[in-house]
């Protein structure tokens, strides 16, 4: 056994419950991740994504509409 | 609520102006205490009594600048991005004000009891058991109004600062319950129900992620509106921003186990700690490429911007933290780091650099706005700019060099293999630089006293009537 599969050699029948739970999670959350950079990066889904780009820019920025500061119904 | 006249929402601003206020006066308390314990780092005999030793004012420090001076600036902002981004105004005002309280009366528990020396000893979450209830109380009615303004919001999209919001409340929500979970003894004093290594591993899980969620996702969440909101520019990449708040939730939370190498808690829960710290470079640094990227074409704001100069040199550090930190969970350079000086610079280029720099740029945005007036001098803005900044960087450089020559001391060995110095001659070396760190906090300290200046003066400004031209 060289050094590498040395490195990832696994008891499997020594795994806990919580090596097995801790094990799936890790998994889960990982393909979650790289569904995530598929789900962002695909270029069908960019004008999904950027038409929000400038959602701050267009807020309503009159201040007087803020009678009594929310405080007088 | 609705201002019938015209149809629009009557946003809460008064809590928001509280909250504003709160987070400077709490910026100068946080900085003072800091700078005290600095001082009584270099020179023991400031350590007048107990009450005031060093041992019992730096957990006061970490509260206050965590959750005092950290906390207001996530509560102002959030509630003023939420209404703003829903147009509508907050789900409950009433609800509101008893976060406001709520959170302050915490904030004066933990200036009495830290002196008293009631401590759970748990690292940034010191305060004892009645007080861990209180907080859980008012952080679910933070989180509750926050969700429920979002609820009955009018536009259908919830923007990407609040996600940040959310998910830094959510995260903390359980991360404090779960850390806080103690036996009572008395009224001042718990243990821990978690014993050992168990106990080790949940307080480190706890303490990244007090960095990781309340110091990092919410004030992202500033970020990601007051940028493009000062700037006027729309945001870089909003795909980057999306990538950005996902891979903080599902990455953050692995980090904790970094700190605890070569100790009892077995190696590969290190390693996987090391690893996602790595990977966590990837979205940090998307992040902050995406707030410095959003004045592209328009470097030229920076110039005369004072709020912007706050915003962008914050993601610097932001970006500069994010590097050094998953470079030091390497077990191979963390064998030279931890527990040196080298640790403490670190925290501070994200605390001072990223963290206040950030609350600051959104408060000065904020003020001018909220009492519908003019900043009282632009002069003492930029003052306050360059003193913090400079301060900061005194203040990191001299603890890196501190701790890399710490670390450095407390390894070598001469041909024998005995150490070549003894603890106390460690001590007396880092003594200058210990000075030069409690010069550099003082420089933070007179800046944010510049700031509340200005601010008070806004507001007194703001308040007097405008003198109308007599007519003969």
């Amino acid at each position: 056994m060289n050094r590498l599969t040395e490195f990832f050699s696994t008891d499997w029948q020594a795994m806990t419950a919580v090596d097995w739970s801790g094990l799936i999670i890790v998994s889960v959350l990982t393909s979650l991740m790289f569904a995530l950079y598929y789900w962002v990066f695909r270029p069908k889904n960019r004008d999904r994504f950027e038409r929000y780009r400038d959602f701050v820019i267009h807020e309503n920025d009159d201040f007087e509409k803020e009678v009594g500061h929310g405080q007088k119904k | 609520m609705t201002d019938n006249s015209s149809g629009n929402p009557l946003y809460n601003m008064a809590i928001v102006k509280a909250f504003a206020i709160c987070a400077v006066v709490y910026l100068v308390v946080g900085a003072l205490v800091g700078d005290l314990i600095a001082w009584q780092l270099s020179f023991p005999a400031l350590n007048f009594d107990e009450h005031f030793s060093f041992g019992r004012l730096r957990p006061l420090h970490t509260n206050a600048v965590i959750f005092a001076f950290g906390g207001c600036p996530l509560m102002a902002p959030a509630f003023y991005v939420v209404q703003r981004t829903c147009s509508v105004p907050l789900w409950s005002n009433r609800l509101a004000w008893f976060t406001f309280w709520g959170w302050n009366l915490i904030i004066v528990a933990a200036v009495v009891s830290f002196p008293m020396g009631w401590t759970s000893g748990k690292e940034y979450a010191e305060l004892e058991w009645p007080v861990d209830i209180a907080i859980a109380v008012v952080w679910l009615s933070y989180m509750f109004n926050f969700i429920m303004t979002i609820a009955v919001r009018k536009n259908s999209h919830i923007y990407v600062a609040n996600w940040f919001f959310l998910g830094m409340m959510v995260m903390i929500t359980y991360l404090h319950v779960v850390n806080s979970l103690a036996v009572p003894v008395t009224m001042t004093k718990s243990y821990s129900i978690f014993s050992g290594v168990h106990d080790a591993m949940i307080q480190w899980w706890w303490g990244h992620n007090a960095v990781g969620f309340f110091l990092t996702a919410g004030f992202l969440g500033i970020m990601y509106y007051f940028i493009p909101k000062q700037a006027d520019l729309p945001i870089y990449s909003y795909r980057l921003s999306v990538l950005h708040f996902w891979a903080l939730m599902f990455g953050y939370v692995w980090l904790g186990a970094h700190h605890l190498h070569y100790t009892a808690l077995p190696d590969w829960a290190g390693s996987l700690g090391a690893a996602v710290s790595i990977a966590m470079i990837i979205p940090s640094w998307g992040g902050a490429i995406n707030g410095l990227m959003t004045l592209s074409g328009a470097w030229h704001k920076l110039r005369d911007d004072y709020v912007l100069r706050f915003l962008i040199v914050s993601l610097a550090f932001y970006a500069m933290s994010t590097f050094e930190g998953p470079v030091m969970s390497l077990k191979t350079v963390n064998a030279l780091s931890h527990y040196t000086d080298w640790t403490i610079g670190h925290v501070h280029s994200g605390a001072l650099g990223w963290v206040a720099m950030v609350s600051i740029g959104a408060i000065y945005h904020l003020v001018p706005r909220l009492w519908k007036t003019e900043i009282y001098s632009v002069g003492m803005v930029n003052s306050h700019f360059w003193i913090h900044t400079i301060g900061t960087v005194i203040y990191i450089c001299a603890m890196w060099v501190s701790g890399i020559m710490q670390g450095l001391m407390w390894r070598a060995t001469d041909d024998y293999g005995n150490l070549s110095y003894t603890f106390a001659e460690t001590v007396v070396a880092m003594h200058p630089y210990y000075v030069l760190r409690s010069m550099g906090g003082l420089l933070v300290l007179v800046g944010g006293l510049i700031m509340l200046y200005n601010v008070i003066m806004t507001i007194r400004t703001a308040s007097q009537p405008t003198a109308v031209p007599a007519h003969a």
